[in-house]
C-alpha cells in the first residue's frame, strides 16, 4: 500500500483559517493518528483526503497518484481515491440489510454476485459479524454498527483506511475492547490508516505516530512516547496527558552538559539535563505529574536534602484517590504542582524531587 | 470481539490485497461527468419554469397576435389595457378583494392556529387535522357547494340573510372574499403552526407564573411572536388572490364584478379578433405584481420564510395555555360551528345538489331525488374529462415528483457551479399566476414548433402547464426532507465510489421514499383539481374536469356539474386515504429506527 503524501494544505471558511500550510505523511502500514481539540483541523484535513472537502491550497497525493494538487488544478473525485471510510456516525445506510450495505461498493465495482457474495460474508466473518447479514441497521446496537461501517469500508480492499472518531458513539468499556480490536485487525490487515480523535488515550495507545494539531496547524509529529516525553510547546504538553509548565530563568551551564536553572515563581534553583540553552534565557519547562517523586518530609531530613538535586520542600494543598494512585495538588513557595504517586503521604509538608531529565524546555 | 479468530484473520488478511484490489483498473463505469448530468437537470428546469413566462411577456409587446405575420414592437397594448375603465374596475376591485381575503384569514387562521397549538380546546387535535381539508379540495367543487348553499337560491341563504339578519351576497366582491377567505385560512394555519411549534411552551408557562390569565398569555406572549409568521402567510395569501379565476368567474362574472384574472379570461374568450395582445399585457402586469410581491416577502423574512410550510410535528410544546372548562367548549364550539358552515355543509350541499334535480330550499329535496345527473356526468365530455384528468394527474405527478427529486439533489446535494440558482427556479412557478401559465403556454406552443402542435392537440400540453405549477409544492416536500438525511450517507458511499448519481439513485433518494410518495400523492391531488392553465389549452377532446364543469356551470349547468364535482371530491378522498396509509406505514417503519 502506497504513502499517503500531504503538502502545504490551506483552506480557510469565511474568513476562518480552518487549516494552514498542513504537511505530514503516512507510511505503508502506518496507523497515523491526527489528534486535537475540536475545530482543530483535523477532519477537514481527512475530508480532503477523502475527496469530500476541497483545499484552497496545497497537495495530496497516494503513491504515484496525485489527489490534489492546486497548482495543477487536480481534484480527484471522492469516489476515485479507493479509499475506505468511517466516520462518527458510522453512516449506514437505513434502507439497506447489512449485507446489502457491505455489498454496496462491490457492486459500483461490477464485481460478479457469486465472488461478490463471497467477499461479503468473509469480510463480515473478519468483523465478526457473519450472523447479522440480514439484519436492517436500526436492529444493531451501536458497536455493532460500526463494525459493519469498518467491513464496508475494507471489504473493497481500499489503499487507506481513514477514520473520523469512529469510537466517539460508544460507551468507556465498549470503547475500550474496540480499540483493541481495531488496532489488532490494523496491524494483522497491514492497513495503512489515518485517524482523527480528540481523545489522547485512543491516540497514544493505537498510533504508530500522532500528528498533533491546533487552530488548523501542525504543531508537532511523532512517535507517542516522543509527543508525551518530548512535547515541543505548551499546547502538545497540555494536551496530551497532564502537565506542570513552570517559567523559569538560564543561570548557567553546569559542567556535565546540564543547565542551572531560576524559577520565576520562588526563585528557586532547578538543574535541566539534555537541554542548550545560554544563561539569561527565559524558558518554560513542562513536567509531568507522574516524572515528580514525592517522599515524606522525615525521609529527607535525614540528610537526603543536600545530595538530592532539585529537592524541594513542598504543602499538600489537596489530594484526590483514583484507584491505582493518588494525584496531590502541592505548594512550593509560591508554585502551584500536580503530582501523582502511588503511595499516600500523610502530609502536609513532603519533598519534591524533580528529575532534571524529566523537565523539558518548550518552545514559545 | 476482543478476542478476533486468529486464524480466519490471517486468511483474508493473505487473501485480501492481490485478489481483491479492484478499484484503480476497473474503475467505475462512468458514460457522462456527472456536472453534465447536473447541468442537464438545471436547463430542464430552467427552460420548463421560463417556458410559458418569455413569449408571453413577448406577446404583450407586439401589435398582433404571434401567428400573424406584419407585426411590430409596440405598447399599444399596455396603453389600451390601462384605458380600459373595466380592467381599472377589476384591479380595484382585486385589491379589494385580495386585501378583504387576507385580513379575514389571517385573523381566523392566526387564531384558530393559536387555539389549536397552544390551549386545550376541546377537540384540538382533530381541529387540527380538519382545518387542513380544504386544501386538499377541488377548489371548484368548494366554490359550487358555496354556490348552492349561500348563492342566490342557496339553501341557507335566505337563513343568512333574513333570519340571521346578516346581508351577505356571495357574488358582490366582499361576499367572494368571504368564501376567498375560507380557502385562505388552512395556509395561514398551517405556516402559523409550524412557528408555533417552534416557539417553547416555557414562555407562557412563565407568563402564567408571574401573574397573566391564560387568555391575557397567549395575547401578550404568543400572539406577537407569532408575527413575522403572521406577516408571511398575509403576503401568500394576498399573493395567492390577486390572481383568483375560478370565484369571479362562477360567483362576481355574471353580475358584473370582475376580478384582473376573470376579466382576462373572458376578453380573451369574447374578443372580436381572437388572442388579443391585450390579455398578454394584462396577464404581464399581474404576473409582475405577484413576482414583486413574493420579491418583497423574501425580502421581508430572509431565506428560512420560504420553507415555513415545513413543520416540526411533536415539538415539545406540552400542554399549552390550560383554559377554563368554559371557556374550551365554548372555542371548541365555535371551531366546530366554523369548520361546519365552511367546508362540510358546502360539500354536503354540493352532494345533495348532484342527486337532485333542483336544489331548493323551497321543496324538500327527497321529493326531487334523481340519478340523472350521475349518469350524464358519467357519459360524453364529462366521463372523457374524467379520464383525461386522472390520465394528466398520474403522468404529471410522476414526472413532476422524479424532476423536482433530481433538481433538489442538484441544489443540496451536488457541487454544482449553479446549484443556488435551483430553489430559486422551483419557487418561481409559485409566483406566476395560473392563467399566465395557461396563456404562455399557449403562445410557446405556437412559437416552438415542435413539439408545439403536438402538445397542443393532445393532453400532454395541459399536463405540461399544471405539473409547471406544481413544482414548487413537489420542492417544499422533498428540500425539507432532503435536509433530514445526514449527509455522511452520501460521503460514505462518495468514498465507497459511488458517483453522485448512483449515490442520489441508491442511496438518497430510497431512503427518501416515504417523501417521493407523499409528494407524489400532494402533486396528484394538485394536478387533478387545478384547472386555470387549462382554461387557455384545451381543445375539443382533450378537455379536463375542471374546465369542463366551468363551461357547463357558466352555461347554467348545476345538477350534472355538482356530480362530476363529487367525482374529483371522491378521488381526492381516495388519493389522501391511500396517502395516510402510506403516511401510516412511514410512522410505523421509523419506529424501529
Amino acid at each position: 500500500m502506497p504513502e499517503i503524501s500531504v503538502q502545504g494544505l490551506s483552506k480557510t471558511f469565511g474568513r476562518e483559517h480552518a487549516l494552514y500550510d498542513v504537511s505530514f505523511s503516512v507510511r505503508d502500514k502506518e496507523f497515523l493518528t491526527l489528534l486535537g481539540p475540536s475545530g482543530c483541523g483535523k477532519t477537514t484535513t481527512l475530508m480532503s483526503i477523502a475527496g469530500l472537502q476541497r483545499p484552497d491550497e496545497g497537495m495530496i497525493s497516494c503513491g504515484d497518484r496525485v489527489f490534489f494538487d492546486r497548482a495543477s488544478r487536480v481534484f480527484l473525485a471522492a469516489e476515485d481515491r479507493n479509499l475506505g471510510m468511517v466516520v462518527q456516525s458510522y453512516a449506514i445506510w437505513p434502507h439497506l440489510t447489512v449485507f446489502g450495505n457491505v455489498a454496496f461498493p462491490l457492486k459500483i465495482r461490477r464485481m460478479g454476485k457469486d465472488a461478490a457474495r463471497r467477499r461479503v460474508l468473509e469480510i463480515l466473518e473478519l468483523v465478526e459479524m457473519a450472523g447479522y447479514a440480514e439484519r436492517y441497521p436500526h436492529e444493531l446496537s451501536g458497536g455493532q454498527q460500526q463494525r459493519v461501517a469498518l467491513a464496508r469500508a475494507l471489504v473493497y480492499s481500499p489503499a487507506v483506511l481513514l477514520l473520523d472518531e469512529p469510537f466517539s458513539n460508544l460507551d468507556a468499556k465498549l470503547r475500550e475492547r474496540a480499540r483493541t480490536w481495531l488496532k489488532h485487525l490494523q496491524s494483522e490487515l497491514g492497513l495503512t490508516t489515518i485517524f482523527v480523535t480528540h481523545d489522547q488515550d485512543e491516540a497514544l495507545s493505537l498510533s504508530d505516530r500522532i500528528v498533533v494539531m491546533n487552530a488548523g496547524a501542525v504543531l508537532q509529529v511523532g512517535a507517542p512516547e516522543d509527543i508525551y516525553h518530548r512535547p515541543r510547546t505548551r499546547f502538545v504538553a497540555e494536551f496530551v496527558g497532564h502537565c506542570n509548565v513552570l517559567a523559569a530563568r538560564a543561570v548557567a551551564a553546569t559542567s556535565s552538559g546540564s543547565t542551572k536553572l531560576a524559577l520565576e515563581a520562588n526563585g528557586r534553583p532547578i538543574i535541566v539535563s539534555g537541554e542548550d540553552l545560554a544563561a539569561g534565557d527565559q524558558v518554560q519547562l513542562a513536567v509531568r505529574p507522574e516524572a515528580i517523586h514525592l517522599d515524606d518530609h522525615d525521609d529527607v531530613a535525614g540528610g537526603n536534602d543536600a545530595a538530592g538535586e532539585n529537592s524541594y520542600p513542598a504543602e499538600v494543598r489537596a489530594v484526590s484517590f483514583l484507584g491505582d494512585h493518588y494525584l496531590y495538588e502541592l505548594d512550593l513557595d509560591g508554585l502551584a504542582l500536580t503530582v501523582t504517586d502511588a503511595r499516600s503521604h500523610a502530609g502536609p509538608a513532603v519533598t519534591v524531587r524533580i528529575p532534571p531529565s524529566a523537565c523539558r524546555v518548550l518552545s514559545s | 470481539m476482543s478476542q478476533p479468530a486468529e486464524p480466519g484473520l490471517s486468511a483474508v488478511a493473505i487473501a485480501s490485497p492481490a485478489a481483491w484490489a479492484p478499484a484503480e483498473g476497473r474503475g467505475v463505469r462512468r458514460l457522462v461527468p456527472e456536472s453534465w448530468l447536473q447541468a442537464f437537470i438545471w436547463v430542464l428546469v430552467l427552460v420548463a419554469v421560463l417556458a410559458p413566462v418569455l413569449p408571453l411577456v413577448y406577446a404583450s409587446v407586439q401589435s398582433q397576435p404571434l401567428y400573424t405575420p406584419g407585426r411590430v414592437f409596440t405598447l399599444a397594448a399596455y396603453r389600451q389595457l390601462f384605458a380600459a375603465p373595466a380592467f381599472r374596475t377589476a384591479a380595484l376591485n382585486t385589491l379589494e378583494f385580495a386585501g378583504l381575503t387576507t385580513a379575514f384569514s389571517v385573523l381566523l387562521g392566526g387564531g384558530f392556529a393559536v387555539l389549536c397549538g397552544r390551549t386545550n380546546v376541546l377537540g384540538r387535535r382533530v381541529y387540527a387535522r380538519l382545518f387542513i381539508v380544504p386544501i386538499l379540495l377541488p377548489p371548484l367543487g368548494l366554490i359550487l357547494g358555496w354556490n348552492a348553499l349561500y348563492g342566490p337560491g342557496g339553501y341557507a341563504h335566505d337563513f343568512v340573510n333574513q333570519t340571521l339578519h346578516i346581508p351577505f351576497d356571495l357574488t358582490t366582491v366582499p361576499g367572494m372574499a368571504v368564501l376567498g377567505t375560507a380557502v385562505a385560512v388552512p395556509v395561514v394555519f398551517l405556516v402559523c403552526r409550524a412557528a408555533l411549534s417552534g416557539i417553547d411552551s416555557a414562555l407562557e408557562n412563565s407568563a402564567r407564573s408571574a401573574g397573566a390569565s391564560p387568555l391575557r398569555a397567549l395575547a401578550r406572549i404568543t400572539v406577537p411572536m407569532l408575527r413575522p409568521a403572521l406577516l408571511n402567510s398575509g403576503l401568500l395569501v394576498f399573493t395567492l388572490s390577486i390572481e383568483a379565476l375560478g370565484i369571479p368567474l362562477l360567483l362576481g362574472s355574471p353580475q358584473g364584478h370582475d376580478l384582473i384574472a376573470s376579466y382576462l379570461y373572458n376578453t380573451w374568450s369574447s374578443a372580436i379578433t381572437p388572442d388579443p395582445p391585450v390579455v398578454s399585457a394584462g396577464a404581464t402586469v399581474l404576473l409582475a405584481a405577484a413576482c414583486l410581491l413574493l420579491l418583497l416577502r423574501s425580502r421581508l423574512l430572509g431565506d428560512q420564510a420560504r420553507f415555513v410550510s415545513v413543520g416540526r410535528p411533536g415539538a415539545a410544546a406540552g400542554d399549552g395555555v390550560q383554559l377554563g372548562t368554559f371557556t374550551r367548549v365554548l372555542f371548541g364550539a365555535l371551531l366546530a360551528l366554523y369548520l361546519l358552515a365552511t367546508t362540510f355543509a358546502p360539500i354536503a350541499a354540493l352532494a345533495l345538489s348532484s342527486v337532485v334535480y333542483q336544489l331548493t330550499p323551497l321543496i324538500a329535496p327527497w321529493h326531487l331525488f334523481t340519478l340523472s345527473n350521475w349518469r350524464m356526468a358519467t357519459q360524453g365530455v364529462f366521463a372523457h374529462s374524467i379520464q383525461n384528468s386522472v390520465e394528466i394527474a398520474v403522468v404529471g405527478a410522476a414526472l413532476t415528483a422524479a424532476v423536482v427529486a433530481l433538481a433538489t439533489a442538484v441544489a443540496h446535494r451536488s457541487r454544482f457551479a449553479l446549484r443556488r440558482s435551483v430553489p430559486f427556479l422551483l419557487l418561481f412557478p409559485r409566483a406566476i399566476p395560473g392563467i399566465i401559465i395557461g396563456i404562455g403556454f399557449f403562445w410557446t406552443f405556437l412559437l416552438v414548433n415542435p413539439p408545439g402542435s403536438a402538445l397542443r392537440n393532445s393532453i400532454w400540453g395541459i399536463m405540461l402547464a399544471l405539473s409547471i405549477r406544481s413544482v414548487t409544492l413537489a420542492y417544499f416536500v422533498m428540500s425539507s426532507s432532503f435536509a433530514t438525511v445526514s449527509e455522511s450517507l452520501d460521503d460514505a458511499a462518495r468514498s465507497g465510489g459511488a458517483n453522485w448519481w448512483t449515490t442520489m439513485t441508491r442511496i438518497v433518494l430510497p431512503i427518501l421514499r416515504p417523501a417521493l410518495f407523499v409528494s407524489l400523492i400532494l402533486l396528484f391531488i394538485s394536478i387533478l383539481n387545478d384547472y386555470d392553465p387549462a382554461l387557455f389549452l384545451v381543445t375539443p377532446g382533450h378537455e379536463i374536469m375542471g374546465v369542463a364543469m366551468l363551461d357547463a356551470a357558466q352555461q347554467g349547468t348545476t345538477g350534472p356539474v355538482a356530480a362530476l364535482a363529487m367525482v374529483q371530491v371522491a378521488i381526492t378522498v381516495v388519493a389522501i386515504a391511500v396517502g395516510g396509509r402510506l403516511f401510516a406505514t412511514r410512522i410505523r417503519g421509523s419506529r424501529h429506527a
